[in-house]
Formats: structure tokens, C-alpha cells, sequence
């Protein structure tokens, strides 16, 4: 039959995460197999511009840093939400990966010795890069951390990153099957042995069995509809299957970021620095709220503040019309044409090709989106997911969890290729010791249920609601009640709102049978799993009663470290009704809960002592399902090297 | 700022319509309605005729941002990215075909992907090591100058506009055409990469290659993202040209 | 640097895998060949390209008079310039006939689908609003010409080799004229019986189809990096109409329509 398929490794994801894992495992002599939406150039990993944070300590701006100060910073950004021995093994793996692309072909931008004149926070600022560092990779600033340690590649450095490793893919001749989407994993007793797979050239159906399956699918910013920096294929439908496996958790998937400007109507991520040299917004009236709503940071306050202004205003009706929705202005005018051709690049150019305006003599619309999911499918330090052995998952599909509750800007290109070596030789080495363990019945079986449903909305005719519009309410309730600022009440309604779209589904009528892909069936197929990903979003977010990194509660402000120092974990079994929510510990503590530096300040101390927590957390995670992993826990932390770190970087604080 | 829609122009698109998997599908233009909003782009617009006129039109988009080229298409008689094609730029007609030169999928989809792939096994478009990379060791130096020229020639998004404008691409399907001899410019000029000129010869130096370009230029004209083409192919040629006659002596 | 032990070691498998026997690749002999074609049929079409430019001012010595010219042409017979000129000239106009039509699309299907493409991309200047330095889109006219270059080229192969007969019996034979040798009676007389159709095309047909060619062949082998497409373009149009312009004027005194303006010098 040729309708399944074996191999030894399936990737499901071919953007960085997938395809460096797929590398790693095909170099240990696996044969691997590469799913992808689309070809893997085409990954949403090569919009990523801003850069890739390893702590190589290169120029002048960064002189000092270390693998110790990464790992502060992470934790710290995360909130104390991450697991601190995976940022570690980040932190320290990071270096590495950035080297290794280099030798796999990235044009890092590199230091140029001698005067350089670098643009910081509006101002001309002129620095000696030593001789001794010449030729070596560069830094920039990125994403709020205490050194320049964002290594960049021009403004592509996700592309560079991205065409490297699919080149090293190419090289090792791993197969990889464009327009192919995982529609449901085939597992049994706690084991998963490939997936369902479906063709998006000719709509046809088959499975694919393998030793061991890895979901690396990206994150799942369009369950937020048209509100998202997110490609068109972060559905998420990776996070979505591994739901529907109902044993297997997502982890923390109330933990969404949030960026404030989002150009309108397309969603397109328009850079901070905009407003770090001095753009302002205004309200359908033109006048700059900011001011009057943040005397003292006005534009510059933080990204939430921002953005959690600009919902207000757009609340209260001084957004302005659009066919696609209500926005507001970024006015650059002032700043005038040269700057925005030089400085701003980047900006003028979406500009042009986006809204067909000079930023110079236009205003320019822009609203609050969603950007980065830090939630994913629950793994262990081994990218093994909870419950399912074989199953694997990576980068930002995964809630490894080094984010934690706020992901730091830069740190999530350098976990995909972090995470994709370590998790890929995982991989191989379970898939050496192990067969293809599931029968051809199994496999069948599965399939025929995905046929089913398929077939099911085919057969569906009369007069329902059409799957674009139930998408549009899911966006709507997801920006509007579980977007950056929630609340209790509001979190209520959305919960009860994304319910009765996700019943209103069984009555959605498909209006094209044409045969092939059928791209409205395409997207029926991925609209049940993005609901429930919706939902359990909500439902988590709900449940959280603090406010931690992203996940901020107007009505409970401070981050509750007595009561929350935990990960939301949820289930959906299979034939169940409604989603089952647990948690677990964040992990090991190293760097005890304090202030972030930034941002709020205000949490409740914690009740247990460090040690106390620390001894739990064990047994409390295996209790969640943590399967045991090739080195204990605890074996990559090395506890208390961040002590001095600062001091020795020259950095005052804790 | 046009923010009044009542003001705003009906667009009438001609959109080409063939699915060749449905036989009782024959190529054909289809028209449809649309009224224009500000800020329109053909992602929007298209998506919205899908989603409210054809459930049925295929097409491709994923970043919508210019940077995965998924939606190279024939605009007006022009291969371009159809994501940050604004209607504000073309006339109230608006004619979309898919690129040429690839095989179609369906409607204005076609398989780029697969293309892209065969060509880069063909010019093995990975950097070929002399040495094995050590985990310890700090990164090799390289002169920023260098990385910023690599990266200029790395940035091609694989949109294939620049294909589907060429006419030798779209006559001869062994050409290794515009983004394959970009993609050779690339890691010629790569120190990294271990391969002397002449194992590039059979890739580059033949009819396929370099010398089956006749100087066209529209691949220049319509890259959506200037590459400097015109120059990869000069630097390809004498490249060429010069090994050659040093070859001989070896 | 402090490592983790979970940095791993595939990395090493993957080198190893990556070192191929690619040393000792030898230069393979089509590819050189193909250099050597290419070559020769960018350097023909640059010789021949000088040669017309050549061949217009001595051609123009008839603006001088009739007396201007014949000087010239014995000129370059008795130091034997013309005779071995007609027999290369040739040759590389075959030559170069031969190389160029390589490059031309087989099959009609495909001359089609070429010459639709290259319309398409002409035109839709019109239906683009936003055609420009800012609006990016570049009006795009240069495949469109490379048919007409090939056009071109077709004629000439006819109308070229009829010439060079022509002027071949000329030389070598007493066929026409008083001897063996290019004259400018004879030259007047045939042209303004009616041979000054063909040169008037093929006079056309030469400078556009030379202009283009050089301009691509600069294009080609580079020399667009230094000197921009657009002073490229000017200096490819200053040649065309200069030469067009010139070559008009000559014809027009070929075919006894006017009097050679530079007549008065020599006082004919
Ligand atoms: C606009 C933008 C800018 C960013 N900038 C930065 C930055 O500067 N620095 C930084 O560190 N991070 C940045 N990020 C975040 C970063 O780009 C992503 O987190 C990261 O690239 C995710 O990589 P990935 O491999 O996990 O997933 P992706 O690259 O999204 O790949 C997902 C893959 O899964 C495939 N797939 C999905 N579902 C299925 C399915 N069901 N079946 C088969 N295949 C499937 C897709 O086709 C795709 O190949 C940015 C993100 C955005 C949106
Ligand atoms: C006999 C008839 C001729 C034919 C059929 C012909 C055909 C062609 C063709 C098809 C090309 C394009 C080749 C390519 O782009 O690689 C070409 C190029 C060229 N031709 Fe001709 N040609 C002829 C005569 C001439 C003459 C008489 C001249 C000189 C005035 C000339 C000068 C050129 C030049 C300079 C080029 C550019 C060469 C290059 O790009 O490599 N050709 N010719
Ligand atoms: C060595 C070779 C050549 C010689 C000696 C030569 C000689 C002449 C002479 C004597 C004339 C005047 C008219 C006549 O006597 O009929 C003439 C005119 C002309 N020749 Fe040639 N010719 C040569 C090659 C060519 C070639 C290859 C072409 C183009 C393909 C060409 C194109 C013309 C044209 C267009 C005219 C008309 C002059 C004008 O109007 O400017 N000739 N040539
Ligand atoms: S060279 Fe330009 S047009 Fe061609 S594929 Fe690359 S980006 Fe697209
Ligand atoms: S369009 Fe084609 S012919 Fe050459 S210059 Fe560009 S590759
Ligand atoms: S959708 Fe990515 S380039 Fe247009």
C-alpha cells in the first residue's frame, strides 16, 4: 500500500528548528524525512531580521559578556517563568550555533576595525573597534539586554541563517516534502509512530510511519486572525495535533508577546527604533495620547504600556476607520526625509511597498499584534514531549522553555538552532534503538479517521456559517479580550465566545469541492485545532490570577511568585469536552525570583524556600508526564556562576 | 490619504483560472469585482475575493512581508511579488497570471519550490569544507566587506520573478537561469567554500550557464529585490574566462 | 569558554561527509569549448560592428565627390586593404551568423512563447501606474529589442550577402565599371537604379542591430557594474542616431539625389 510510507526520523516543520534537527539526526546516520506548508526557504524563520543573541562579546558594546550574563538575562526576561537549566544549556550552546552557521555560510556582519559610528538611541555615537577583533562578528543592540550581543547577518538574518541550513540539508540529501502537512499523529499507549500526512498539490492523504517524530512547526500568532507579525502558516497546527493526541500538554499557552506596532492593515512588524528616535502616535483626532496618558515616558514607555494605550484608544472609538478595522497613526514627519531614508531604511521601505506612502509627508497606520508564542507542546530538557515517548518538538512550536512568560528579542532564532542540534541527536539516538513499532492497522486507523472528517465536510451542504468568518470572530475575541491587558470578566466572555465558535463549527458549510488541495478545505482542516489552541489560551489565561512577563492581569498586577511560580500545562483528551488544565514547577532554581530590572516591579515573594522548591520539582514534573532524560536533572546547572558575572562584566545590580 | 472609501475605484480583476487536476477544468480568465480600500495590497485583495467570491482561487502567500517568496506572480504583464504590489500602482484592470516557467499547481499557484531545490542540488549550493568545524574554536575573521558582498548576493529571495522574465529561461528548461547563477556568484565568492574555479565549469561555463544568457536584462528589471545581477553575470564570465587559460597551464 | 555536555558531536560526522573527491575534477572539454564559442561570437559581432563604423566613413569619402572616394578606394586596393578586407568580412559575417543563431529558440512554440513574454513585459508599463525610481518597477523594453535584433540579423544574412557579392565581383572582377575595383560612377549608378532601398534597410538594420549588440555585449561581460545601464543606454543612442544620420546623408548622395555637400575640398 502505497499510501504509508516509512522512514527513520519525521520532521514535521521545516524551518530552523526542523531542518537543524533534521541535520543533526541525518549526520548521525538516520534517515530523515522533512514535512513542510511550504518549501522550507519559505519558513517563517526568514522573516526574522533583528538578529540572534549569542554572547560571543565581539565589539566594544559587548566587551565583558559572557555566557553567564545570557542566562541572567533570559531568566530575567522570562519573568522567572523559564526553565533555568535549559536557558542555561541555551546560553551556553549559543555561541556555538552562531559559529557553526558561520562555517555553514551566513555572511555575519562582522567588525570593522577602527572609528565606527553607530546610531544609539537617537544619537550619533562614535566608538574605536579594536584591530585585535577585526574580522570577527559583530553585534547590535536588540531586545533589552545588558551587553550588544545580538549577532545580525545585514538586515536578513533569519534568511541567511535559514538558506544556510537548508543548503546543509541539501548537502546530506535529506527528503524533504514541500506543500505536505501533518494533519494528526499516529500514537498508541503513550508512543508516537509518524503522522497523517496530507498533500497540498493534490489534497491526497497518507501516513507516514517513523521511529521517532519531531513537531517543529513554528508558532500559532494566527489564532490572533489578522492581528499577528506572524506568516499566514503559523496556524499552529503542530501545537494542534499534538492537542488532539490527548496525552500529551501544552505548556503555558496563555504566554503570548505582543508588539506595538503592527502596520495596518497587514500586520507587517515595524521596527521599536521608530519611536526611539522620536515618533509619535496619534488618535483619530490627532492628538498624541501618550502624553497625556504617560507624562513622563510618553512614546518610549515599555512595549505593553504602549500598546496597552493603544487599545484603549482604539476602545474607545478614536481608532480610524478601515475597511479591515480600526487603527492609529506613527507620525515620522518631523523626522524628516533624510533620516527615514538613512536611519530608518527599513521603515521608509515598508512605507513604499506597503502603504505606497512617504513616511516624511504621511502619517502612517499601525495597531497592536501579536508577535511570538512562548507556549508550545510541553518537552523535557531532551525535546521529549511529556506522556509520548518518540515524540519530539523544537523551537517555537515547543515550550522547551527557556521564555518562560517573555521571550527576549533575538532569543528565538538562536533556541531553533540551539535547540535543533541538541534535540536532533536526541532524536537519533532513540530512533538507533528503537523500530517501527506500529502496525499497519494502526496506521490505517488513523487514517481513515482523517478521512472521515475530511469527507465529513464535504458531505456538509445547506446554509451554516463559512469558516473564514468563524476565523475572523476567533481574531476578533482573541485581540480584543485575550490580547495584551486581561481581565477577569473579559476572559470570561472570551472563553464562552470561542466556545460556542468552536460548536458553531460542526455547522460550517465548505463552499468549493473542487478536487486537488481545495484551499478552503485546506483551511477547515486547521480551523478545529486553531480553536482549541484559541480556547485553551483563554481558558489558561483565566486561570493565571498574577501577572507575570507577558501575561499581564489588570486585576491581578503583581506576579504572584507564593502562588504562580509554575507552568500551565493542558490536555485535551480525546473524546473529551473541555480541556484539563495542571501545573507543574518552572523547574530548578538558580537564580532566585527578584526584579526584572524593567517593567513592574511588584510580586509576592515566595513562600517555599529555594531548596524546598528545588526538591519537588522532580517528581512534581514526572507526575506532569516528564519522561527521564539522557542526562539527570540538573546536570547542565551550574549553580551559582551567575554570581559574579556581573561584577566581572563591570555591571552594577543584584 | 485616501481613507473615504466611497471615493475609492472598483477594480476589475482578470484572473487566470485552470486547475489541472479537475478535468473538467479548461484554462480561462475569470473576472471579478472588488472595490479598493486604502492601503490595498494584492494580498489583501486576493484573499478577499477567495474568502468572499471563489472559495476555490488558488494562490500562494506566507510572510505577506516581502521576504519568503512565495507569491511571484504575473501582474499586468509583469512577474512580481503580488504581496507588496499595492492596487494603488496599477491601472483599474488588473490581469494576474501565474509566473511562467514553473510548472502550475493550480490558478495563479505554481511550483517554485521544487525548482529552486533541483537547481540547488545542481550547483550543490552549500558551502563545500576543507576542515571540520571545531565547537571550541572562535569564529574565522572576515573582512566586513567581503560578508557585506556575499550577503548581496545571498539575499535572493527565490521568488523566481526573475526567471519567469527571462526568455531564455522560459525557452530552454535546462538554463540554469538568473537566481541559479546568482546562487554559483555566491559561493564562488565565498572563501569558505573549498571548490577551485574549475570544478564550477560544467555548471557555469556552457550554453546552460552563463553563456546561454544573451543579455536580456529583464531579470534585473523585475527582481523584486535588486539584486545586482548584471554584475553576477559579468563577475561569472570573466571568472570563466580567466580559468580558462590559467586551467590549461595546471 | 565553560561548555555544556550537551553540546554535541555530529557536527564532525556531518564534515566528514562533506570533504568530496573533487580535487582532481578535470576541466571538461565542452565547457571550454562553449567559452571559445561564446567568445568568438561576441568578438565577430564586435569586430564586424567596428567595421561598419569604419566602412561609414569610407563610404562617406563620397561626400567629398566622386573624386574623394575613388581615391580612397584605389587607395586601399593597390596597398591590397580591400580585397583581403571583402574575403574576412565575410567569413566573420558568416561566422558570426552561425555562433548568434545558436542562441535563437528552435522551435516555433518557443519563438512565440518568447516574443509573447518580451510584449507583455513592454506593455505593461502601461497598466502599471507607478512606474519609476520610487515606485521601484523599471519599464522593461530590452528583451522586446532582442527579437528585433534577431530580425535584424535575418535580413542582413539576405540583404548583407547580396551586398557583399556585389561588391565582391566588384573587387576581383571587371564585371562592373572600367576595372577591377570599387568606383564611384559604378557605386552611384546602381545605387540610384534602385539599390537604394536595400541599402536604406540594410543601413537601418545594421546600426540597430549593431547598437543593441554592443551595448549587450558591454552588459554581458560586465562593464554594467561601472558604468550605469542608463549612460550605457545614452552612449548606445548617441552612436544609433549619429550613425543613422550620417549613413542617410551618404545614401542620399549614392543615389544622386543630393550633391555631396563636402564636394567643394577637392573642388569637383
Ligand atoms: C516578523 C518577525 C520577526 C522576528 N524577528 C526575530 C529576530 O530578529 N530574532 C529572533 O531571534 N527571532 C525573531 N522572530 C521569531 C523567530 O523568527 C521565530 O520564532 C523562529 O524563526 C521560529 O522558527 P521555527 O523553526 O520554530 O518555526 P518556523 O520557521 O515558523 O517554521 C515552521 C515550519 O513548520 C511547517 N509547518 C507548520 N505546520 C505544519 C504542518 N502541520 N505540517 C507540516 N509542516 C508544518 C512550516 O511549513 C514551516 O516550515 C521574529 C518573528 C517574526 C514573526
Ligand atoms: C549576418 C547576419 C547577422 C545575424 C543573423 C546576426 C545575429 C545576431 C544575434 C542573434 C545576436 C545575439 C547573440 C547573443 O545575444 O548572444 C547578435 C549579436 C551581435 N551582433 Fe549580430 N548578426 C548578424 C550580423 C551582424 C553584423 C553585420 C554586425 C555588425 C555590425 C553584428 C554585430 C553584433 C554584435 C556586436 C552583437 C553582440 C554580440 C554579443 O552579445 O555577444 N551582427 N547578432
Ligand atoms: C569589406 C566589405 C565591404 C565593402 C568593401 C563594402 C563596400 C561598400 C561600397 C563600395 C558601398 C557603396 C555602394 C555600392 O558600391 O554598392 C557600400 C555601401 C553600403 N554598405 Fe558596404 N561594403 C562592405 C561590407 C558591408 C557589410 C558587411 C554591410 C552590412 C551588413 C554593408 C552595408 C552597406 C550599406 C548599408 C551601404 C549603404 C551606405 C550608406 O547608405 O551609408 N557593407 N559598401
Ligand atoms: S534573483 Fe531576484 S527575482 Fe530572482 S529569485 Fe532571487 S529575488 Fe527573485
Ligand atoms: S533575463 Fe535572461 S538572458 Fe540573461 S540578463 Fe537576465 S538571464
Ligand atoms: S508572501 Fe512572502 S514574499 Fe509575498
Amino acid at each position: 500500500m502505497d499510501k504509508i510510507e516509512t522512514t527513520d526520523v519525521l520532521v514535521i516543520g521545516g524551518g530552523l528548528a526542523g531542518e537543524r534537527c533534521a541535520m543533526e539526526a541525518a549526520a548521525l546516520g538516520q534517515r530523515v524525512t522533512i514535512l513542510s506548508l511550504v518549501p522550507p526557504r519559505r519558513s517563517h524563520s526568514c522573516a526574522a531580521q533583528g538578529g540572534m543573541q549569542a554572547a560571543l562579546g565581539n565589539c566594544v558594546k559587548a566587551a565583558g559578556d559572557s555566557t553567564d550574563l545570557h542566562f541572567l538575562d533570559t531568566v530575567r526576561g522570562s519573568d522567572w517563568g523559564a526553565d533555568q537549566e535549559v536557558a542555561r544549556i541555551f546560553a551556553d550552546n549559543a555561541p556555538v550555533a552562531v559559529r557553526e552557521l558561520a562555517h555553514f555560510g551566513v555572511p555575519w556582519t562582522r567588525v570593522r576595525p577602527g572609528r565606527n559610528v553607530y546610531h544609539i538611541k537617537g544619537q550619533q555615537v562614535a566608538i574605536d573597534e579594536p584591530a585585535e577583533k577585526a574580522g570577527l562578528i559583530m553585534h547590535r543592540d536588540f531586545g533589552g539586554t545588558a551587553k550588544w550581543r545580538a549577532c545580525y547577518a545585514a538586515a536578513g538574518t533569519g534568511h541567511a541563517a535559514l538558506y544556510a541550513i537548508d543548503g546543509e540539508v541539501l548537502r546530506l540529501g535529506i527528503e524533504v516534502r514541500d506543500r505536505a502537512e501533518a494533519l494528526a499523529l499516529i500514537h498508541a499507549d503513550g508512543r508516537c509512530h509518524g503522522a497523517v500526512t496530507r498533500c497540498l498539490r493534490t489534497g491526497q492523504v497518507g501516513v507516514i510511519l517513523a521511529k521517532a517524530t519531531v513537531i517543529a512547526t513554528g508558532g500559532f500568532g494566527r489564532i490572533y486572525g489578522r492581528y499577528t507579525t506572524n506568516a499566514t502558516i503559523n496556524e499552529g497546527t503542530g501545537a494542534a495535533i499534538a492537542l488532539a493526541t490527548g496525552v500529551v500538554p501544552l505548556g503555558n499557552m496563555e504566554a503570548v508577546q505582543f508588539h506595538p506596532t503592527g502596520l495596518w492593515p497587514s500586520g507587517i512588524l515595524v521596527t521599536e527604533g521608530c519611536r526611539g528616535d522620536g515618533g509619535y502616535l496619534l488618535n483619530r483626532e490627532m492628538e498624541r495620547f501618550m502624553v497625556e496618558l504617560e507624562p513622563a515616558k510618553q512614546e518610549l514607555a515599555s512595549r505593553d504600556v504602549v500598546s496597552r494605550h493603544m487599545m484603549g484608544q482604539i476602545r474607545d472609538g478614536k481608532g480610524v476607520d478601515h475597511p479591515g478595522g480600526p487603527h492609529l497613526w506613527l507620525d515620522l514627519r518631523h523626522l524628516g526625509e533624510e533620516h527615514l531614508t538613512t536611519k530608518l531604511r527599513e521603515v521608509y521601505e515598508i512605507c513604499r511597498d506597503f502603504l505606497g506612502i512617504k513616511p516624511w509627508e504621511e502619517l502612517i497606520p499601525v495597531r497592536p499584534t501579536q508577535h511570538y508564542s512562548m507556549g508550545g507542546v510541553r518537552v523535557n530538557k531532551d525535546g521529549e514531549a511529556y506522556g509520548m515517548r518518540g515524540l519530539y518538538a523544537a523551537g517555537e512550536a515547543a515550550c522547551w522553555d527557556m521564555h518562560g512568560f517573555n521571550r527576549l528579542g533575538g532569543n528565538s532564532l538562536a533556541e531553533t538552532l540551539v535547540a535543533g542540534r541538541i534535540v536532533g541527536a536526541r532524536v537519533a539516538e532513540f530512533a538507533a534503538d528503537h523500530q517501527i513499532e506500529a502496525d499497519t492497522g494502526l496506521a490505517l486507523a488513523f487514517l481513515q479517521e482523517t478521512e472521515l472528517t475530511i469527507d465529513a465536510w464535504l458531505a456538509r451542504t445547506g446554509q451554516g456559517p463559512n469558516v473564514y468568518d468563524i476565523r475572523d470572530a476567533m481574531g476578533e475575541i482573541m485581540m480584543g479580550k485575550v490580547g495584551i491587558f486581561r481581565q477577569g470578566d473579559e476572559l470570561q466572555a472570551a472563553v464562552n465566545e470561542l466556545r460556542a465558535l468552536h460548536d458553531s463549527l460542526d455547522q460550517a458549510v465548505l463552499r468549493c469541492r473542487e478536487p486537488g488541495a481545495n484551499p478552503e478545505l485546506s483551511f477547515a482542516l486547521r480551523l478545529k485545532g486553531m480553536l482549541r489552541l484559541a480556547l485553551v489560551a483563554a481558558m489558561g489565561a483565566l486561570a493565571r490570577e498574577e501577572s507575570r512577563g507577558a501575561h499581564s492581569r489588570i486585576d491581578f498586577p503583581a506576579r504572584d511568585d507564593r502562588n504562580c511560580l509554575s507552568r500551565t500545562l493542558v490536555r485535551w483528551g480525546h473524546s473529551e469536552d473541555e480541556p484539563m488544565f495542571s501545573y507543574e514547577p518552572v523547574g530548578l532554581l538558580d537564580l532566585p525570583p527578584g526584579d526584572r530590572g524593567y517593567g513592574k516591579a511588584s510580586h509576592v515573594d515566595m513562600e517555599l524556600s529555594i531548596e524546598q522548591y528545588n526538591d519537588s520539582v522532580l517528581t512534581r514534573q514526572q507526575e506532569q508526564g516528564r519522561l527521564a532524560t539522557q542526562e539527570p536533572m540538573g546536570a547542565s546547572l551550574r549553580e551559582g556562576a551567575w554570581h559574579d558575572a556581573e561584577a566581572r562584566a563591570g555591571l552594577t545590580g543584584t | 490619504m485616501a481613507t473615504e472609501s466611497d471615493s475609492s475605484r472598483e477594480l476589475t480583476f482578470e484572473i487566470f483560472r485552470f486547475n489541472p487536476l479537475d478535468p473538467g477544468s479548461e484554462p480561462r480568465m475569470q473576472t471579478y469585482t472588488l472595490r479598493e480600500e486604502p492601503y490595498m495590497t494584492l494580498f489583501r485583495a486576493l484573499n478577499r475575493i477567495r474568502e468572499e467570491q471563489d472559495p476555490g482561487l488558488q494562490f500562494d502567500f506566507a510572510c505577506r512581508s516581502a521576504v519568503c517568496g512565495s507569491c511571484g506572480m504575473m501582474i499586468n504583464g509583469r512577474p512580481t511579488l503580488a504581496c507588496k504590489t499595492l492596487t494603488s500602482d496599477l491601472a483599474s484592470t488588473i490581469r494576474l497570471h501565474p509566473l511562467p516557467a514553473f510548472k502550475l499547481i493550480g490558478d495563479l499557484s505554481v511550483d517554485t519550490g521544487t525548482w529552486f531545490r533541483e537547481m540547488g542540488s545542481r550547483v550543490e549550493a552549500w558551502v563545500h569544507e576543507r576542515q571540520a568545524f571545531d565547537p571550541e574554536a572562535i569564529e574565522e575573521p572576515m573582512d566586513d566587506d567581503l560578508a557585506v558582498a556575499i550577503y548581496e548576493s545571498d539575499r535572493c529571495i527565490e521568488c523566481g520573478c526573475c526567471v519567469a522574465s527571462c526568455g531564455v529561461a522560459n525557452t530552454r528548461g535546462d538554463f540554469l537561469a538568473p537566481a541559479g547563477m546568482n546562487r554559483v556568484a555566491r559561493f564562488m565568492m565565498d572563501p569558505r567554500d573549498g571548490r577551485s574555479t574549475g570544478d564550477w565549469f560544467e555548471v557555469v561555463a556552457s550554453d546552460e550557464g552563463v553563456f546561454g544568457c544573451i543579455g536580456l536584462m529583464a531579470c534585473q528589471d523585475v527582481c523584486p529585490k535588486e539584486l545586482p545581477l548584471l554584475e553576477v553575470y559579468g563577475y561569472l564570465r570573466r571568472r570563466a574566462l580567466g580559468a580558462a587559460f590559467v586551467r590549461k597551464q595546471r | 569558554m565553560a561548555r555544556s555536555p550537551y553540546i554535541s558531536s555530529a557536527a564532525e560526522a556531518v564534515d566528514r561527509q562533506s570533504v568530496r573527491g573533487r580535487a582532481d575534477a578535470t576541466w571538461p572539454a565542452e565547457s571550454r569549448r562553449q567559452v571559445i564559442y561564446e567568445l568568438i561570437s561576441g568578438l565577430s559581432g564586435l569586430a564586424l560592428a567596428l567595421f561598419m563604423w569604419g566602412h561609414m566613413f569610407f563610404v562617406a569619402s563620397i561626400l567629398l565627390g566622386t573624386r574623394g572616394f575613388d581615391w580612397l578606394a584605389e587607395a586601399l586596393e593597390v596597398t591590397y586593404i580591400a580585397q583581403p578586407t571583402v574575403v574576412i568580412i565575410f567569413a566573420l559575417f558568416v561566422i558570426h551568423a552561425a555562433l548568434a543563431a545558436r542562441k535563437i529558440p528552435a522551435q516555433l512554440r518557443e519563438r512565440r512563447r518568447f516574443a509573447h513574454l518580451a510584449k507583455e513585459l513592454r506593455d505593461s508599463e502601461r497598466q502599471w501606474r507607478n512606474i519609476g525610481p520610487d515606485g521601484v518597477l523599471k519599464p522593461h523594453v530590452e528583451s522586446w529589442l532582442w527579437i528585433w535584433q534577431v530580425r535584424t540579423g535575418m535580413i542582413m544574412l539576405v540583404l548583407g550577402s547580396f551586398h557583399l557579392v556585389l561588391i565582391g565581383l566588384d573587387i576581383f572582377t571587371t564585371l562592373f565599371g572600367d576595372r577591377a575595383g570599387i568606383e564611384a560612377a559604378t557605386s552611384m549608378a546602381r545605387t540610384a537604379g534602385g539599390l537604394v532601398w536595400v541599402y536604406g534597410v540594410l543601413l537601418l538594420c545594421v546600426e540597430f542591430h549593431a547598437g543593441i549588440g554592443l551595448y549587450r555585449l558591454a552588459i554581458k561581460w560586465g562593464a554594467g557594474a561601472r558604468l550605469s545601464r542608463t549612460a550605457l543606454w545614452r552612449v548606445e543612442k548617441f552612436l544609433f542616431w549619429f550613425f543613422l544620420g550620417l549613413g542617410l546623408v551618404v545614401l542620399l548622395v549614392l543615389a544622386e539625389i543630393i550633391p555631396p555637400p563636402l564636394g567643394f575640398i577637392l573642388g569637383s
